[in-house]
C-alpha cells in the first residue's frame, strides 16, 4: 500500500477510536493494568529469585573452631572434612577473612568496624557446602562432633521458605495477569467491533467500489494496535522506570539485597510487556475480524 | 460485455431466485430489467458485481468469469463497474466531494486526479454548486445523483442501477433517467432494473422483462409492457 493510504487507514482507525473515546480510554487502561501487574509480578519473581539464589550461595555450613585452635589441626581437619561423601566444597575462613567479607557486606556503613580497631571478636572456621540441600543436616552434625569444633550454623530452612515463597508469587502473579489479560482482550475486541459496527455502510461502499480487502482490515488492524500498543507502553514505561528509581534506592539503603540490576532483564519485562500489548490489539482484531466478514 | 449461460439461482432457504438465465448484453448497450417485485431482477444485478455467485451457468462481465473467480481478484472486478441503489448509501458525515472522492481514495489513485475527476463527474450530474453539502442538506434527487456520481468517478465500463428512480418524485425521476441516458450516450454499458413503466416507454431501449426468475421477453427499443401489434 502507498503512503497516503497508509494515511488513510491511520485517520480512518482514529476516526473510530475518537467516535468511542470511553470505550478507547476503557481499553487501553484495562491493558495498561493487566499488563502492569504482569510485569511487576515477573519483576518481583525474578528478584526474590536472585536473592534466593544469592542465599543458596552462601549456605554452607559454618563449623566454628575454639579460640586459638592451632593452624596445623584447623588445616589438618580441613583435609579430613574434604575427603567425606557428600562434601561439594570446603574451606578454612581465617578471621581476619571473615572480617574484610563483613566490612564488604556492610558496603559503606562498613565504617562503625573501624571502631574496633585491631580487635576481631571473630573466629576461625570451616565453610563447608553439600553437594544436595539433604546432606547439609548430616553434615552439620557431623562437623559438630569434630575436634575443636566449637558449634556449627547453616540456614536451609530460609532457603527452602524462599523457594516456595518464589513459586507462590510466581503462580499468583501469572494467574492474576492472565485473567487480567483475557479481561483486556475482550475490551480491546469490543471496542473494534463497536468500529466495524459503526462502519458498516462505509466498509459496504468500499467493498462496492473495488477497495482490497487489506484495506478494508487494515483501519481495524491499526485500532487494535493501537489501543494494545498504548496501554502497553505505559504498563513498559510505569514499571522499567519505577523499577530503575526503586533499584536506586535500594542500592542505597539496602545493599546487601541482591536486588537485579535494571538491564537486561527488567529491560527484557519491558519490552515483553510491550509485545504483549501488541499482541493483544492482534489477536483482538483477529476475534472480530469474522464480524468484518459478514458485511 | 455481458454474458449469462444457463443461469440458476437458489438460495440455502431452498427459494429459487433465477432459472436458466440466457442473456447477452453487447457494449454500450442500455438494457431495462422489468418485472414484478421479487421476479429475479435484483438477483441478477448482484450476480454481475459478484455479491451473489451463480448455483449453476456461468456468468461472465468484461471478460471475467464472475462465478470461478478467487476472492483477490472481486476489488478489481468490481472497479470495472458502478452500482446505484435505491437508497443512495451515502456516507452522511462526508459532504457530496467527499462522498465522491471516497471510492478512488479506497482505490488509491492520486489525490490531484481525485479533484479533476471529482469536478468531472459533478459537473455530469448538475451539482458543482453542492460539493460541501452534507448529504442531509440535500433533496433526494440530488442524493441518487451524488450516488452516481460516484459510481461513475471510477470510469466504469458498465453502470448497474437497482430501481434508482425508487424514491425519486417524477420529475427527478425524469432528471435521473436524463443523466443515465446521457452516461450510456457517452460509451458506458447501463443496466436498469425498474418499476418506472412512464421511464421505460418514454426511453425506448432494450427491455428485458422477467417474473419467477426467468426472463418473458426480451425486446429492442420497446415499452414496459408487452405492445399489442398495432
Amino acid at each position: 500500500m502507498r503512503l497516503r493510504t497508509w494515511a488513510f487507514c491511520l485517520s480512518e482507525a482514529s476516526q473510530n477510536l475518537l467516535r468511542n473515546p470511553v470505550l478507547a480510554i476503557a481499553s487501553i487502561t484495562t491493558t495498561a493494568v493487566s499488563l502492569l501487574v504482569l510485569g511487576v509480578f515477573l519483576l518481583l519473581s525474578v528478584n526474590v529469585n536472585s536473592i534466593a539464589t544469592s542465599i543458596e550461595s552462601q549456605v554452607a555450613v559454618r563449623a566454628f573452631f575454639a579460640h586459638q585452635t592451632a593452624e596445623s589441626q584447623e588445616l589438618a581437619e580441613l583435609q579430613t572434612v574434604r575427603g567425606w561423601q557428600g562434601v561439594r566444597s570446603a574451606s578454612l575462613v581465617t578471621k581476619d577473612q571473615a572480617l574484610s567479607q563483613l566490612k564488604k557486606e556492610f558496603g559503606k556503613q562498613g565504617q562503625v568496624l573501624e571502631t574496633l580497631g585491631t580487635a576481631n571478636p571473630l573466629e576461625d572456621s570451616l565453610s563447608v557446602t553439600a553437594q544436595k540441600p539433604a546432606d547439609v543436616k548430616p553434615l552439620a552434625v557431623r562437623l559438630s562432633h569434630l575436634a575443636g569444633i566449637v558449634h556449627t550454623t547453616y540456614q536451609s530452612s530460609v532457603v527452602s521458605r524462599l523457594f516456595a515463597l518464589i513459586n507462590g508469587v510466581r503462580v499468583v502473579g501469572l494467574a492474576i495477569g492472565v485473567l487480567l489479560l483475557i479481561g483486556s482482550l475482550l475490551v480491546i475486541t469490543n471496542a473494534i467491533r463497536l468500529g466495524i459496527a459503526a462502519r458498516r455502510r462505509e466498509i459496504g461502499i468500499m467493498r462496492l467500489v473495488g477497495a482490497t480487502e487489506a484495506l478494508v482490515h487494515w483501519p481495524f488492524i491499526l485500532e487494535g494496535l493501537i489501543l494494545g500498543g498504548i496501554g502497553a507502553v505505559v504498563a513498559s514505561g510505569l514499571s522499567f522506570w519505577s523499577y530503575v528509581a526503586v533499584y536506586h534506592d535500594a542500592v542505597h539503603s539496602l545493599p546487601f539485597l541482591p536486588l537485579v540490576s535494571p538491564s537486561p532483564i527488567p529491560r527484557d519485562i519491558a519490552l515483553l510487556l510491550l509485545l504483549l500489548g501488541i499482541l493483544l490489539g492482534a489477536i483482538g482484531f483477529r476475534i472480530s475480524v469474522r464480524r468484518l466478514a459478514r458485511i | 460485455m455481458i454474458s449469462l449461460r444457463n443461469v440458476s439461482k437458489a438460495y440455502p432457504t431452498g427459494v429459487s431466485a433465477l432459472r436458466n438465465i440466457e442473456l447477452e448484453i453487447g457494449k454500450g448497450e442500455f438494457t431495462f430489467l422489468v418485472g414484478p417485485s421479487g421476479a429475479g431482477k435484483t438477483t441478477l444485478l448482484r450476480l454481475l458485481f459478484r455479491e451473489e455467485v451463480p448455483t449453476s451457468g456461468s456468468v461472465i462481465v468484461n471478460g471475467h468469469d464472475v462465478g470461478r473467480m478467487r476472492r483477490q481478484q472481486i476489488p478489481y472486478l468490481r472497479r470495472q463497474i458502478g452500482v446505484v441503489f435505491q437508497d443512495f448509501r451515502l456516507l452522511p458525515q462526508r459532504n457530496v466531494a467527499e462522498n465522491i472522492a471516497f471510492a478512488l481514495r479506497v482505490i488509491e489513485v492520486h489525490p490531484r486526479e481525485i479533484r479533476r475527476r471529482v469536478g468531472q463527474v459533478l459537473e455530469l450530474v448538475g451539482l458543482t454548486d453542492r460539493a460541501t453539502a452534507l448529504p442531509a442538506q440535500l433533496s433526494g434527487g440530488e442524493q441518487q445523483r451524488v450516488a452516481l456520481a460516484r459510481a461513475m468517478v471510477g470510469r466504469p465500463v458498465i453502470l448497474l442501477a437497482d430501481e434508482p428512480t425508487g424514491n425519486l418524485d417524477p420529475q427527478n425521476a425524469q432528471d435521473m433517467m436524463k443523466i443515465l441516458l446521457e452516461i450510456n450516450r457517452l460509451g458506458t454499458t447501463v443496466v436498469m432494473a425498474t418499476h418506472a413503466a412512464h421511464l421505460v416507454d418514454r426511453a425506448r431501449q432494450r427491455v428485458v422483462a422477467m417474473e419467477d426468475g426467468a426472463i418473458q421477453r426480451d425486446a429492442l427499443a420497446a415499452a414496459y409492457h408487452e405492445e399489442v401489434s398495432r
